[in-house]
């Protein structure tokens, strides 16, 4: 009774937590290593110079911007959800690696690289 | 080769064993051809420096005759310099790892056995296993520097698991790196050839690393009338080329720096324009530097105020074609990076950026990829705690001092195998006897090289890889104000049992389970970069030329649009930097005194001379012939007070080790400093020319780090200096 109690207790607490933080999702980290590969494979098919959709690189928005884009979820100016090209978890990956090489990430360059 | 004496160095017969593989050396000369020689001329990348100089090989019969200069490189035209030439002696010299060796007796005894590919493998692959099953892959530690197949090694460090990749920057321009990056976002090179003004601190361009960058700066200099201010204790080349040499009290560049704003500040000789359209933090740097007066940086630099003055005018005048040039050097105070943050600031508001004889942002070129699912983030922290020690730095590089702390306090948690690409921290890291310590806690080393370096000489394992001239290479983008891109490619086929580091981190991989990251071969891999090169054949291209040149380089003024945003916080040049406020260091360049050596002691110093890359090239018989030891230099001021003669066998000690070596007595140095070259007083006996050979600057040096990027600090250290 009283393990059943504890549970109870601890998934009210979830509860709570993600009616306080709706937003919680959103700044889940997905592997930035990843990303960089499902914005290679997928993205880039069509977003590179002289494609149809254009040149894409994370240096198009800044990391707010990112985070917003895909918070919105949408695709084509508005037009189709992302999640037509890439599945929810893939999302979060792509996302991560492009919002921590935004044009206003702290990203310092290195040698021999 | 005497064979006797070359095998009165090792003791057992293990050891007689593998230096006997050793003596089976190949001369180039040797295989005199009696029919006519099928000539070659094949055209590859140098890989003796980090220069990435493009050449030609010239191949008689499988055997390199020579190496030439390849011109059509920009980077590197008509010139191959001494280490290029020598570059032929890696796959001929007899001391070379000629098979893989396993350690039999106590780690640095000196005895190895050779062993099968096979052997090796499984060895090494058994050790890392058992420590993954035991410690976590995290207890697993991936030590490289750079090169071109350096990824392979990275990426079979990163498929196991552990966080902790560490590479060289920290022991080399990470201060740099990260305060040109927290300024614009971006490091630039600099236009020498172009330039009206040059300062450099220390940077001893014209003695350390003669490239093609360096006939600019003498084209530059002695030719184009460029105005060359140096800054050394020390009267190097460099010095004697100037136009003005000032012997500074070493560590107070940063006074130097903050004087010359004070002065363009103060004396509205900025750059309006361009701090207003481009900059952010101006009115804050205004404030700042008001305190900084050339009368209170002439007390701690010892240079005059009223030049000082001078300089910052004529600095200011010959704007936007004058630098303050960042140089190849490595860190030196505990305040580095703020050093570099002034210098930085200081081409900032003269408006030297984008400009022809300023600073460039690097022009690049896109190369494609070979495209695999990589494996799963690593579940633990670094060992090295970038994130608490180091929050702005690039922590994919890792800091190496502070990782080797606490690998040897085993905190957070412990780390007890090495793997080792090409570095030889027992040389490169200041305290040796540390380095040594954080060895001799490991359950298992390995080394990948070409040469027995010192820290194979502790390894358990060693891997022979095939030399920059056995094998075939990704290929790279040298950016730069004229980016391009190079090929190696193998111009003959391995003189021994060697591989490759593909091939190395495939016979890992394969025992460690890891095979699907690393299903591909060379070829696949290159002709995915290549693959978008605006070329019609772009591999055949570089199989031919060994460098593609675009075009439309070099381009000035590309960001010099008021909407251009640079890749930093506000997508301005940061004079004044939030990020570095939020992360509690100085946001805009603070100056504190450096210590200075108690009476009866100096403050050691370093350097490097062409013929040398670090301590890697000591042993090359043809590049140790123009320096086969280093001495210790000293004032003759010093020298007389403590009964010295030049010539003299000394000793030097600091609170960390001693070094024995010859004393060179010359005016050529501050009174209150020491010098030595790196890279001598090696351990390792199969480096014949340089074993026990003058002193190691490594035993001397004490662990010391620039606090914002964690950059080794080289010129921390005091030593006594006694006649033995």
């Amino acid at each position: 009774m009283q393990r059943f109690c504890k549970a109870l207790l601890i998934a009210f607490a979830l509860i709570l937590v993600f009616a306080l933080f709706p937003s919680a999702h959103a700044n889940q980290k997905g592997s930035e290593n990843k990303g960089r590969f499902y914005f290679r494979q997928t993205c880039k098919e069509c977003h590179t110079k002289g494609a149809a959709g254009g040149e894409v690189t994370p240096l198009n928005k800044t990391m707010a911007q990112w985070r917003a884009y895909f918070a919105k979820g949408m695709h084509n100016h508005g037009k189709e959800p992302l999640s037509k090209y890439l599945p929810a978890d893939q999302l979060l990956d792509a996302s991560t690696f492009l919002t921590d090489h935004a044009a206003d990430s702290p990203q310092p360059e290195t040698c021999g690289k | 080769m005497d064979r006797r004496k070359f095998l009165k160095f090792s003791a057992g017969g293990a050891a007689g064993a593998a230096m006997g593989a050793s003596l089976a050396c190949v001369h180039p000369f040797a295989h005199a051809p009696a029919k006519a020689a099928e000539r070659l001329e094949i055209p590859t990348t140098c890989e003796m420096c980090v220069n990435k100089c493009s050449v030609i090989a010239v191949v008689e019969d499988g055997v390199i005759h020579k190496l030439n200069p390849n011109p059509e490189n920009p980077k590197s035209r008509s010139m191959l310099c001494a280490r290029g030439n020598a570059g032929m002696q890696t796959v001929y010299d007899s001391a070379r790892l000629k098979r893989p060796l396993i350690r039999v007796g106590k780690r640095g005894e000196g005895n190895w056995r050779p062993a099968s590919w096979d052997e090796a493998f499984d060895f090494a692959a058994k050790k890392l296993s058992e420590t993954k099953e035991k410690y976590g892959p995290q207890g697993t530690l991936w030590s490289s520097t750079e090169s071109f197949q350096e990824v392979f090694f990275q990426n079979l460090g990163s498929a196991l698991g552990s966080p902790n990749l560490v590479r060289h920057p920290t022991l080399c321009l990470a201060s740099v790196n990260l305060a040109y990056s927290m300024t614009f976002g971006t490091v630039p090179s600099f236009d020498l050839l172009n330039s009206k003004y040059i300062i450099m601190s220390g940077a001893n361009r014209l003695e350390s690393f003669i490239t093609p960058d360096t006939m600019d700066l003498i084209e530059s200099a002695e030719y184009r009338k460029a105005k060359l201010i140096y800054l050394d204790p020390r009267f190097t080349v460099t010095a004697s080329k100037a136009d003005e040499w000032y012997p500074i009290r070493p560590g107070t560049d940063l006074a130097f720096m903050l004087a010359m704003l004070n002065v363009i500040v103060g004396e509205n000789r900025y750059d309006k324009e361009f701090v207003a359209n481009y900059t952010v933090g101006f009115d804050k740097l205004t404030e700042h530097v008001k305190q900084f007066t050339p009368d209170w940086a002439e007390k701690e630099t010892e240079i005059p105020a009223k030049d000082i003055v001078r300089i910052a005018h004529e600095f200011s005048d010959a704007a936007p074609r004058a630098v303050y040039y960042a140089g190849r050097r490595s860190s030196w105070y505990r305040e580095d990076f703020h050093t570099r943050r002034a210098q930085a600031i200081l081409n900032a508001i003269v408006g030297s950026w984008d400009r022809e004889g300023g600073m460039v942002p690097n022009g690049k070129i896109a190369l494609g990829e070979y495209l695999f699912l990589p494996w799963d983030d690593p579940t633990a922290p670094r060992v090295d705690e970038m994130d608490k020690n180091f929050p702005l730095a690039a922590k994919g590089d890792g800091a190496y001092l502070k990782l080797r702390e606490n690998v040897i306090a085993g905190s957070p948690y412990p780390v007890k195998a090495w793997m080792v690409h090409k570095q030889d921290p027992m040389n490169a890291l200041p305290d040796q006897s540390r380095t040594l310590q954080m060895i001799q806690q490991m359950d298992f080393v390995g080394v990948i090289d070409i040469q027995m370096s010192d820290t194979a000489w502790y390894a358990d394992v060693i891997f022979p890889e095939s030399t920059y001239l056995e094998r075939t290479d990704p290929v790279e983008v040298l950016s730069g104000i004229v980016p391009v891109v190079v090929y190696r490619q193998q111009v003959v086929k391995p003189a021994h049992d060697t591989k490759t580091t593909l091939e190395i981190s495939q016979g890992l991989a394969k025992r460690l389970g890891l095979s699907q990251y690393f299903d591909y071969t060379m070829d696949q891999w290159v002709a995915a970069q290549v693959k978008d090169l605006p070329l019609e054949m772009p591999l055949e291209h570089l199989k031919k030329h060994g460098v593609y040149v675009p075009k439309d380089f070099p381009k000035y003024g590309s960001t010099l649009n008021p909407d251009h945003r640079f890749v930093t916080k506000s997508g301005k040049i940061e004079l004044f930097s939030e990020r570095l406020e939020e992360a509690k260091y100085d946001p805009l360049p603070v100056y504190h005194a450096p210590a200075q050596p108690p009476s009866g002691k100096f403050r050691l110093i370093l350097g490097r001379r062409a013929y040398f890359t670090h301590s890697s090239t000591g042993n090359n018989a043809w590049l140790n012939q123009f320096a086969p030891e280093n001495r210790l230099w000293l004032s003759p001021g010093s020298a007389e007070r403590i009964g010295i003669s030049d010539g003299d066998m000394v000793e030097v000690a600091s609170t960390v080790g001693t070094a024995r070596l010859k004393a060179k007595v010359t005016q050529e140095i501050r009174p209150d400093c020491v010098f030595m070259l790196h890279g001598y007083g090696k351990k390792a006996k199969w480096q014949r020319l340089v074993a026990g050979v003058g002193g190691s600057d490594a035993e001397l040096l004490e662990t010391a780090w620039d606090k914002v990027s964690g950059n080794a600090a080289m010129h921390e250290t005091f030593v006594s200096v006694r006649k033995v």
